[in-house]
């Protein structure tokens, strides 16, 4: 019973995300503006449409991808996954985006991508300290602000567009520099939450059955491995050394199995 | 007498030279654009005349299978200002309408002959600003 209605659940987020991220033809052949590099939908051929500047379609963008800049719409993606074969730029998890710096104009707009884990984009951020290089990578270090937090929840649902598509992200191995925002614990995604509470001999995490793989031997203090039903991302908040995460698409389960018999449990009955 | 002849004619000359000048500027702002094309081995069709509403000065052909309209202004800021106005020219097909300096550059794809803005995009990346 439990397992139909989760099933049901999930069946109908991923429903209602594709339909917010499907575009349409705008309505009666009007002209939608956009600017910047941004896939072109399926049903006007797909790929990817090359236009650096401000331009013109007649086909609408979806509410999830795409972010108003000055009334053009700007997409916040990872055009790789569309095809995208021009230079890229490895990030990790959420950062900002100054598009006024991206498209080249005076108007400034900070919008925020919400993809989890390694992702592309085709620009790199503008040299500062709120981006860290590592791993060839650029992980967010600096203080997002309330404007970023409010739109997290909505806008997260950006990771299930990314779910089903299969193409190679980044792989990232390197330690999440100090500060990343993916590892403060004001940022934690939404979603049901597993915690595991790591022995101080350390703990080995064996891979969960959502789509993730969790490699390493955590020392010590904690590993928090949140998993959000019904979501994309498996969130895996990284203290210490030496934790690969591995991100492939996700395959939703209804119960995902996590060993963590630490000796104050003994297990669910 | 002779000399008077002169110096009017001199005079005429001049006289009429001011607004050669102006025009002159105005095409040599749409030519930088065509110069620019064919210095990266593009092939500008003929361009021809053409009657648009928001601007006096415009030609039209094709560059790679893409339609093109160029329009001369007397400033930048003038066709900085006509820049939303060249949209209509595109009407229902993919396309973009930039001011590079006092020439306004319209393309418009109608003939899907680039899909992937690629062409759009050199265009308008090659046209000096």
């Amino acid at each position: 019973m439990r397992r139909s209605v989760l099933a049901v659940l999930t069946f109908l987020t991923l429903v209602i995300v594709a339909g917010l991220a499907a575009p349409a033809i705008a309505g009666g052949g009007r002209q939608v503006h956009y600017v910047g590099i941004h896939p072109i939908p399926k049903s006007e051929g797909g790929g990817i449409c090359y236009i650096e500047g401000p331009h013109v379609h007649i086909y609408d963008a979806d509410k999830i991808q795409y972010r108003d800049h000055r009334g053009s719409n700007y997409f916040v993606g990872d055009p790789v996954a569309y095809g995208y074969d021009g230079k890229r730029y490895a990030y990790k998890g959420h950062h900002p985006i100054h598009v006024n710096a991206v498209v080249g104009d005076d108007d400034p707009d900070d919008e925020y991508c919400y993809l989890n884990g390694p992702h592309y984009h085709y620009f790199a951020p503008p040299e500062g300290p709120e981006f860290r290089v590592a791993g060839d990578a650029y992980f967010y270090v600096g203080e997002p602000p309330r404007v970023y937090a409010d739109a997290r929840p909505a806008m997260m649902r950006i990771n299930a567009v990314y779910q089903p598509i299969q193409y190679e992200r980044p792989i990232v191995t390197v330690d999440a520099p100090i500060g990343w925002i993916g590892a403060r614990a004001e940022f934690v995604g939404p979603g049901a939450a597993v915690i595991v509470d790591a022995p101080r001999g350390g703990v080995i995490v064996a891979p969960p059955r959502a789509g993730v793989t969790v490699e390493g031997y955590i020392p010590a203090p904690s590993l928090h491995v949140d998993v959000g039903i019904g979501l994309p991302g498996v969130i895996v908040h990284e203290r210490g050394p030496a934790v690969i995460v591995r991100e492939r698409p996700v395959i939703i389960e209804e119960r995902v199995k996590i060993k963590h018999d630490n000796g104050r449990h003994r297990g669910h009955r | 007498m002779r000399t008077i002849v002169f110096m009017m004619a001199l005079v005429a000359c001049g006289k009429s030279g001011g607004p050669d000048k102006a025009s002159g500027s105005a095409a040599s702002a749409r030519d930088a654009v065509l110069d620019a094309w064919k210095t990266a081995k593009l092939t500008p069709s003929a361009m021809t005349p053409a009657t648009v509403t928001f601007a006096k000065d415009c030609q039209s052909g094709t560059v790679e299978g893409v339609d093109v309209l160029l329009c001369s202004f007397a400033s930048a800021a003038e066709a900085k200002a006509a820049e939303d106005q060249g949209l209509t020219w595109i009407s229902q097909a993919t396309g973009a309408s930039q001011a590079h300096g006092a020439a306004l550059v319209v393309l418009a794809d109608r003939r899907k002959t680039d899909p992937s803005g690629r062409t759009i995009n050199r265009l308008m990346k090659l046209a000096p600003k």
